[in-house]
């Protein structure tokens, strides 16, 4: 009866077996912020799927992404349906190389997934960003495939607080908040690793005007007008 | 001079059949004659100049095309310019004959066998059936083929002899003209070469001293040689309505077959491709198939050009495909990949040209610089070009994610939003009419969100972006 049960769950994909761990590959890419390389043993993986649960837009996820996606190799990156119009003058500002950024729009959630597919196994991508709402286990698993298969690192993020709960069979999955110093990091998964405790990631240092210092300081808030009155 | 002349008595029959493997009777008919008939006819009985209601007596089912003159001409055209990869000076002599002019290139071939093989080869890849004949003059070349007489003659002796033997009948001499010789007993075109010119000039005019005359002149004919066109241009009818805008496939894949062969040779890249599907009667259906890096290959446009095709709703049966290229230039090999580690299935150029031609142009941009101080106009969104040089971005802090249009806030941000920089004023634009005049400040909401914000001068208020 509980061995059943067990086979049952093995088939959910809901039990994890240490020794079903297939050498996954230890090659990492820095994030450029030393907290999430230190919290993910050396930073994003080189290639597969990365789930970003941001709660809602702009508290700094693509800050998160701009460091790695400035130092990658010149190669294609894709941004699909991002939730605002890409600002070329801020992207190239922090180093990105315009002319390898390619933006696609398209409002069928089919059409999106295909072209992120296509662009995965068109083996001229290394960065792709998707944003969407969900993912069902058989498209995870294809994008999956096909970011490890060409060597892409793909970013899903969608606007929930937390990571879906089904066990996608993606490599890391992670959810932001935000912080007066940066983002807090709760990382759910990661291929081949021990669970974490949350990470906090300070953002002051590459952007001071954006983030607070990690010991914040009274004075270092500017009261509005509005309030005075 | 040497000449050779090829002579395609049912070219337009062949290329429909051989197009589409039809092999039941079928005929061609032109002011209710049969002018063309294929060998499934003639076993029938079928003979040229059979009139039409005889020929439905004779099989039922009978395929009755109509003889289209143009079409045939365009056919031949076809045919000349592949022949002009093996052969450099021919004459089209419509509307079924070529001319070629054998001389110059049998030392390339070493021999004239070896020349007539390279020729036959396009002959009989397209199923054509034809008739051969090569002689000194251009019109004795073209009386012997057409004579079927199937032979390449080396010397001027061989083909006098045989040309003295044709038959009145079939040498190509207008009727009436005939009749007037095999009045007088000439039966062969010798008898009648052995007559006095002057004599026959002024008992049968000048026609026929012209043409005995021109049996014997060898130089080339008065007319321009066939140059091949600059554009890729070509059509395809078909034998059977095609409904269904996936079986297009096929037909489509002839004649992309014929793209790149027209396009390889000259090493030559089409920037897009322009396909019209013609209707019984309504007006064509039009295409384009775009590639924003240039492409020859078959398959390839084949892919690009199945993605549009399959989001085409036919109206009604397709008659007809015509297709041409817009925008031709030279074949540039793409070298970047030399000492990447893992070699791409797709270039850059042939990704953006895949996803545009699924989702439309306006779906797969790129962002570009622009020298503007103001945020709205200091970038826009452009169709992809991958090797585009970009102005140098401003150096004060912009958000990474832009509102098209600003969004109002209903009230000023109160205690609860956290100003972390402000404020910068960014104003005028008197030049273009759109001047601006507002105070940015970056500050963070309450849900975490770090926020552009503006103050307009009347103290109104807007949310611009997200520096996310």
């Amino acid at each position: 009866m509980a061995l059943t049960q067990l086979n049952q769950l093995e088939q959910q994909r809901l039990v994890w077996r240490a020794r079903q761990v297939v050498a996954p590959d230890q090659r990492r890419q820095s994030s450029f912020y030393p907290a999430l390389d230190k919290h993910l043993q050396g930073g994003w993986p080189q290639a597969g799927l990365v789930e970003l649960a941001c709660g809602s837009a702009g508290i700094g996820e693509i800050r998160l992404l701009l460091p790695l996606l400035a130092q990658a190799k010149p190669r294609l990156q894709v941004w699909i349906n991002p939730p605002a119009e890409l600002n070329g003058q801020a992207l190239a500002q922090h180093g990105i190389n315009l002319s390898q950024t390619l933006l696609v729009r398209c409002q069928n959630p089919q059409h999106a997934l295909w072209s992120a597919e296509q662009s995965l196994t068109s083996g001229c991508c290394s960065h792709l960003l998707l944003w969407g709402p969900n993912l069902t286990s058989t498209q995870a698993k294809r994008l999956q495939v096909a970011a490890k298969d060409n060597q892409v690192l793909m970013f899903w993020l969608h606007n929930q607080p937390a990571p879906s709960t089904s066990a996608l069979p993606i490599s890391v999955r992670l959810s932001l908040a935000p912080q007066a110093t940066g983002l807090s990091l709760k990382i759910y998964k990661s291929q081949g690793q021990w669970p974490q405790h949350p990470c906090h990631i300070n953002m002051h240092t590459l952007w001071p005007s954006l983030a607070a210092q990690p010991q914040p300081v009274a004075n270092n808030i500017v009261v509005l007008p509005a309030q005075a009155q | 001079m040497q000449w050779l002349y090829v002579y395609l008595p049912s070219l337009q029959l062949d290329s429909l059949l051989h197009q589409q493997a039809y092999d039941e009777a079928c005929v061609l008919v032109h002011q209710n004659q049969v002018v063309q008939a294929n060998t499934q006819a003639r076993q029938l009985g079928i003979t040229l100049g059979t009139g039409l209601a005889a020929a439905a007596l004779l099989c039922a089912q009978l395929k009755v095309i109509a003889y289209d003159h143009k079409h045939e001409q365009r056919l031949l055209r076809q045919l000349a310019q592949r022949l002009y990869q093996t052969s450099a000076t021919l004459y089209l002599d419509p509307p079924q004959g070529l001319l070629l002019q054998t001389s110059d290139m049998l030392k390339l071939y070493k021999g004239i066998a070896a020349y007539w093989q390279r020729l036959q080869q396009p002959l009989i890849e397209r199923g054509l059936h034809y008739h051969y004949a090569s002689a000194h003059s251009p019109l004795a070349a073209q009386v012997l083929a057409r004579a079927g007489n199937d032979r390449l003659l080396n010397n001027t002796q061989e083909a006098n002899t045989l040309l003295a033997q044709l038959p009145i009948q079939r040498v190509g001499l207008a009727a009436k003209l005939t009749q007037q010789l095999e009045r007088l007993g000439l039966n062969t075109l010798g008898q009648a070469q052995a007559l006095p010119r002057s004599a026959l000039g002024q008992r049968l005019g000048q026609e026929l001293v012209t043409y005995l005359q021109q049996l014997d002149h060898t130089k080339a004919p008065a007319k321009t040689n066939y140059q091949p066109p600059e554009r890729f241009r070509q059509g395809l009818e078909l034998l059977y309505d095609i409904e269904l805008s996936s079986a297009l496939r096929f037909p489509l894949r002839r004649l992309l077959d014929d793209l790149e062969a027209f396009l390889a040779p000259r090493k030559l890249q089409a920037g897009g491709l322009n396909l019209s599907l013609h209707y019984r009667e309504l007006p064509a259906e039009k295409v384009h198939i775009g590639c924003s890096g240039g492409e020859y290959r078959a398959q390839v446009w084949l892919n690009l050009a199945m993605l549009h095709l399959e989001q085409l709703q036919l109206q009604a049966p397709i008659i007809a495909m015509r297709l041409s290229t817009s925008g031709q230039h030279s074949w540039e090999p793409l070298s970047n990949q030399l000492f990447e580690p893992q070699g791409g299935k797709l270039t850059a150029d042939q990704l953006i040209s895949r996803l545009q031609n699924k989702l439309g142009n306006h779906a797969v941009q790129q962002v570009f610089l622009r020298d503007d101080h103001r945020p709205e106009r200091s970038f826009y969104q452009g169709l992809p070009k991958t090797h585009a040089a970009a102005p140098n971005a401003t150096v004060c802090l912009r958000p990474s994610l832009l509102l098209t249009i600003p969004k109002a806030l209903h009230h000023k941000p109160n205690h609860q939003w956290c100003v972390m920089s402000g404020p910068e004023r960014i104003q005028s634009g008197w030049w273009d009419n759109v001047s601006i005049c507002r105070d940015y400040f970056i500050a963070r909401n309450p849900l975490g969100q770090v926020c552009w914000l503006f103050r307009t001068p009347t103290e109104e208020w807007f949310l611009h972006g997200y520096f996310a």
